[in-house]
């Protein structure tokens, strides 16, 4: 019966438009809400497939993209499975966007770094595009992004026009390869190249828990800010409206008060430790 | 708005028998096992009058153990949506203070339109606690025995009649159609009505502070050894939180009747329960058992008290009865107070 009942936990439809195939497991999926859909850098939405069920997904497109959404989705689960096995102008649900957002106001003027780790790129992509087309607002923004072999390295073309714009940019790659002759090793080992003035940076990253947990403690220890570091975090979640408590760690619903979080609310705190 | 009137007990069922014609009347009754369970009545004469204690908290009318969310099928979508209006009788005042908070919770923010319209369509009667049970501490929170607000209708048993007092608009209409029942209360009433609350309250048996528990957690007194060794006493049963009339978590499924049809419901799901933050990836934020029974112990004594300003507990004992390992909150926090850790 429809009535009283508003939509909270109502996906509305979207149309997939295209589906790109990035490496063995992750596939960019181009999606066209059949509603407005406004968004900022580092929200996400509920992803719904009736029979399946729904799961937590970060909005990839670049800001300002709003009559499409492009989703950048792994497969490593039960629904993101059978995600992969859509095709285009197939129908799934949405709901959302959800969560806060980076907060970029507060970075102007300032250095920026951002740490990828694979497929952690996704939920900072929107905001490097953000800060990369209004760069004369920011100094120096550099990049360190780590992937497990150069064939998973995503968003190269992303990565070479945003290199062009004046970003420095540092790859890595944890195994050596016959076609890679750049620089092998973690994140972690790379932190410290790019020529920028840490006391004054922000920071923004994301990527496996391990990684976000070495990596915050790092850039803390190298001068930033522990309230100017900021990550993406990930959490089982059924509902996304902070109900269904999956998310709940530490006194925080991931889904409503997070998924960015500095390290000044995280560091004392076991959200991702295991 | 408080509303205070005598109704004599001898009109009780005459009054619920009328408002039965509108709307379904459940109650405590006692099944053939002896146990009390909140059931849709038949018989009136057959509702437990004496206020006992229920095991299955009153939460189930209002956020129930299943409750189906959508019914979908190719291209098209139903909303399920339950507004059956209720007559809730004979709920505790524990009980009714939790249902105050979760109120709270699920309107806030973004709105629980599956609680608020079935939370709309009842109504709830509390009655005061005469007898409290040897595993009740709402006296140290300010749950029970009695309320002075938080409440739709509460009766207070005076021995031939019955104290009424209305606190909510829900509760309101319900009286006022048979305000013929209903007499003005004497001074002898009130008179009447502090003497049985305060007999109520000098026969609790346990006293809890949770305020000192929460104090010395907060000091970093209780380290996770202490956790541990609770943990090794849990059997992962889940009782503690079903039975929780605080506890809200719950998991949505979809289950596919035929081919490309099927419902998307929710059920109540446990935080204390393995997988409950196990992401896709092996991702397990609290994998350990520690770190699962802490996480409900910090949610009801830390991170209620932050958010709400009350404790996330009521006192209702309901998880001392089930709980076989004994890591119950009474027992727990009445060891996190005194600081007997001799047994560990």
């Amino acid at each position: 019966m429809k009535g009283t009942i508003k939509d909270t936990y109502l996906p509305s439809g979207a149309e997939i438009i295209d589906i790109m195939k990035m490496t063995d497991n992750i596939k960019l999926f181009t999606i066209k809400p059949q509603r407005p859909f406004p968004y900022k850098p580092g929200e996400f939405i509920m992803l719904s497939l009736w029979g399946k069920g729904e799961v937590p997904i970060s909005i990839t497109s670049t800001y300002g993209f709003h009559k499409y959404l492009e989703l950048c989705i792994r497969r490593v689960g039960y629904i993101t499975e059978a995600i992969h096995m859509l095709r285009p102008s197939d129908e799934i649900g949405i709901r959302g966007p959800f969560g806060n957002s980076f907060p970029v106001e507060e970075a102007r003027g300032k250095d920026i770094i951002f740490v990828a780790g694979g497929l952690g790129i996704a939920p900072l992509r929107p905001l490097i595009h953000m800060v990369m087309n209004d760069k004369k607002q920011f100094k120096r923004v550099a990049l360190v992004s780590g992937s497990c072999t150069p064939s998973d390295i995503l968003f190269k073309d992303d990565i070479n026009t945003w290199q062009k714009k004046g970003m420095q940019v540092f790859l890595t790659c944890d195994k050596k390869d016959m076609d890679w002759d750049g620089n092998i090793g973690l994140v972690t080992d790379y932190l410290k190249t790019p020529k920028i003035s840490f006391k004054n940076a922000f920071a923004f990253l994301c990527g496996p828990p391990v990684m976000i947990d070495i990596t915050m403690k790092n850039l803390h220890g190298m001068g930033v800010s522990e309230n100017r570091i900021f990550t993406s975090l990930e959490a089982h979640m059924k509902c996304g409206v902070g109900k269904c408590g999956h998310c709940y760690i530490d006194g925080k619903y991931i889904c409503t008060e997070g998924p960015i979080l500095s390290y000044a609310e995280i560091k004392d705190r076991r959200l991702y430790k295991h | 708005m408080k509303n205070v009137l005598i109704l004599n007990k001898n009109y009780l069922s005459y009054w619920l028998r009328q408002l039965r014609k509108t709307m379904t009347l459940i109650a405590p009754l006692r099944s053939v096992h002896g146990d009390v369970i909140m059931k849709t009545v038949e018989n009136i004469h057959e509702i437990e009058l004496d206020c006992p204690a229920l095991i299955p908290s009153p939460k189930e009318f209002l956020f129930p153990h299943k409750e189906d969310m959508f019914r979908f099928s190719v291209g098209a979508t139903d909303i399920l949506k339950d507004d059956t209006k209720r007559l809730i009788f004979g709920v505790r005042s524990c009980d009714m203070s939790a249902i105050a908070m979760l109120d709270k919770f699920f309107g806030e923010q973004f709105i629980d339109d599956y609680y608020m319209s079935r939370r709309r369509n009842a109504v709830f009667i509390s009655i005061v606690c005469n007898n409290p049970e040897t595993t009740c501490f709402c006296i140290g929170l300010g749950t029970g025995p009695s309320l002075k607000s938080n409440f739709d209708i509460q009766l207070t048993d005076l021995g031939d009649r019955y104290m009424v007092e209305t606190a909510s608009n829900r509760g309101a209409p319900l009286i006022k159609k048979y305000i013929y029942l209903f007499s003005k209360p004497k001074k002898s009433d009130y008179e009447d009505q502090y003497e049985i609350i305060l007999s109520s309250a000098s026969k609790f048996e346990k006293r809890i502070n949770l305020e000192n528990a929460r104090q010395k957690i907060l000091e970093e007194r209780i380290s996770d050894l202490f956790w541990e060794w609770v943990a090794k006493k849990c059997f992962e049963c889940g009782g503690c939180v079903y039975e929780c009339p605080l506890c809200t978590c719950f998991n949505v499924l979809d289950k596919v009747e035929s081919e490309n049809q099927g419902v998307r419901l929710r059920v109540w799901d446990a935080c204390i329960f393995k997988g409950f933050t196990r992401m896709a990836g092996n991702v397990w934020p609290s994998e350990k058992k520690g770190s699962r029974i802490k996480q409900w112990y910090f949610h009801k004594l830390i991170y209620y008290p932050e958010h709400f300003g009350k404790f996330g507990c009521v006192g209702c004992g309901r998880c001392t009865i089930t709980c076989p390992g004994h890591i119950d909150m009474a027992t727990i926090a009445h060891k996190i107070d005194i600081g007997d850790r001799r047994n560990r």
